[in-house]
């Protein structure tokens, strides 16, 4: 039987007045990339927020892998993030930025993780270079490294592809389809649902810090474009 | 931070006839005007880096207790504002026409404390207010009026030394800034991650 990797259960979130998380009961099986649309405010990144528990449900809770992120810092080695901020320090170059997070782990093989890590996307040329001169592709594919280089068991992306041009995309797109080959669980959050049409294959969307359509995918981009248009009021995505 | 500091101590000197009685009267009051200024400085930096690109969501995912963050953030400061202190402590008995002497050694206590109750309260609101919009006008508001019994106990703490009174009336205030400080680590350390949360 599949155990899940992420479940939240009557997961809600305020701030102050405004409800961005409205009882949300989600549960995500291990091995599973789940894509998670919804127009602007319709609480997808505060969900995923929750999941890496760098947030607090207001009421509810969030497990990974069967533990509360918030009360067992080992849960929270078990994920991996990555946003559409790089997360890294731009003064770092892109090894002494992976040897930090190496050192914030405890990862015993740290000098060689951060190495695999670094040719895995292609930066290892570029170790000694500061982050500030990254370009936009650079900095994510570092970002992908740091999210990745713990081996978490589950990954969150939040809109992952913000700021890259096409050609970027693809080679991300392609990252990630090896990193969920390679048997993580993914969740991700993104506007541009076309491009996370190979890599989903189950397809949640928020309206107004609800689920309103839960469906497993397997289709085209176009086919996903056109089943998400309705619930985010648009056909040009 | 020390230039700052340094600027500060200037600007009195020009502004007032310093030196003399005035030592007595105001130096421990300029002193520690400086110094907290030039610390409103540096904490309003403290999260700079990580406000830059979010790094400090990776922080609070990493396994461990979040409240090391605190605990090193605020051991920083205050590592930074003991060399600011060091630094401004000459120019101080310069302007000042103050004599420099081994009576001036319980000083060292004094920076160290006051400058644990300064970083330990400052770390706390830098990091409150560190994704607010206004952080440059909050952290003041919100540091000002809270380190004010600290601030009381530094200025008459200081008073004491460079009158060459210390002694049995310095313990007192020495007590005073010891307790201030752990309360507000302990206190720290408890709520820093609500601190940061949101």
């Amino acid at each position: 039987m599949a155990t899940d990797d992420i479940v939240l259960e009557k997961a809600s979130k305020h701030f102050a007045s405004f409800v961005a998380l409205r009882s949300v009961d989600l549960s995500i099986q291990r091995g599973q990339f789940t894509l998670l649309a919804g127009a602007n405010g319709a609480g997808k990144s505060t969900l995923l927020r929750l999941a890496a528990g760098v947030s607090r449900p207001s009421s509810g809770r969030v497990l990974i892998a069967g533990e509360d992120p918030q009360r067992n810092s080992e849960a929270r080695a078990a994920i991996g993030l990555l946003s559409h901020h790089t997360l890294l320090y731009d003064d770092l170059s892109a090894e002494e930025n992976l040897s930090f997070f190496a050192q914030l782990y405890g990862l015993a093989d740290g000098t060689q993780r951060v190495e695999e890590a670094l040719e895995e996307v292609g930066l290892l040329e570029h170790r000694q270079r500061r982050l500030r001169g990254f370009s936009r592709g650079m900095r994510q594919r570092l970002a992908l490294a740091r999210a990745t280089l713990h081996r978490p068991a589950v990954l969150l992306l939040d809109e992952p592809f913000t700021g890259l041009d096409q050609p970027a995309c693809a080679a991300l797109s392609q990252r990630l389809l090896h990193v969920k080959n390679q048997g993580h669980t993914c969740m991700m959050v993104t506007h541009r649902v076309g491009e996370a049409a190979t890599l989903a294959d189950r397809l949640v969307v928020l309206r107004r810090g609800r689920i309103c359509h839960d469906q497993p995918w397997q289709g085209s981009s176009q086919e996903l474009v056109e089943t998400c248009a309705p619930f985010l009021g648009t056909t040009t995505l | 931070m020390a230039f700052f500091s340094l600027l500060v101590l200037l600007v009195f000197n020009f502004s007032f006839e310093l030196g003399g009685a005035a030592l007595h009267e105001i130096g421990p009051g300029v002193l520690w005007s400086s110094f907290v200024f030039a610390s409103l400085l540096g904490l309003s930096r403290s999260f700079a880096d990580e406000r830059e690109n979010h790094s400090l969501d990776a922080l609070l995912m990493a396994p461990g207790d979040r409240s090391a963050i605190y605990l090193g953030k605020m051991l920083g400061n205050l590592l930074f504002l003991l060399a600011v202190e060091l630094i401004s402590l000459p120019f101080f008995t310069l302007f000042f026409n103050l004599s420099p002497g081994w009576f001036l050694l319980p000083l060292l206590g004094v920076f160290f404390l006051g400058s644990a109750c300064l970083s330990a309260a400052g770390t706390l609101f830098a990091a409150m207010s560190s994704n607010m919009r206004l952080r440059e006008l909050l952290l003041p508001l919100l540091l000002l009026p809270m380190i004010l019994p600290a601030l009381i106990s530094c200025v008459e703490a200081t008073g004491l030394v460079l009158d060459n009174k210390w002694g049995e009336a310095l313990y007192p205030h020495l007590k005073m800034l010891a307790v201030y400080a752990t309360v507000f680590i302990a206190l720290s350390l408890m709520l820093f991650e609500y601190a940061v949360e949101e």
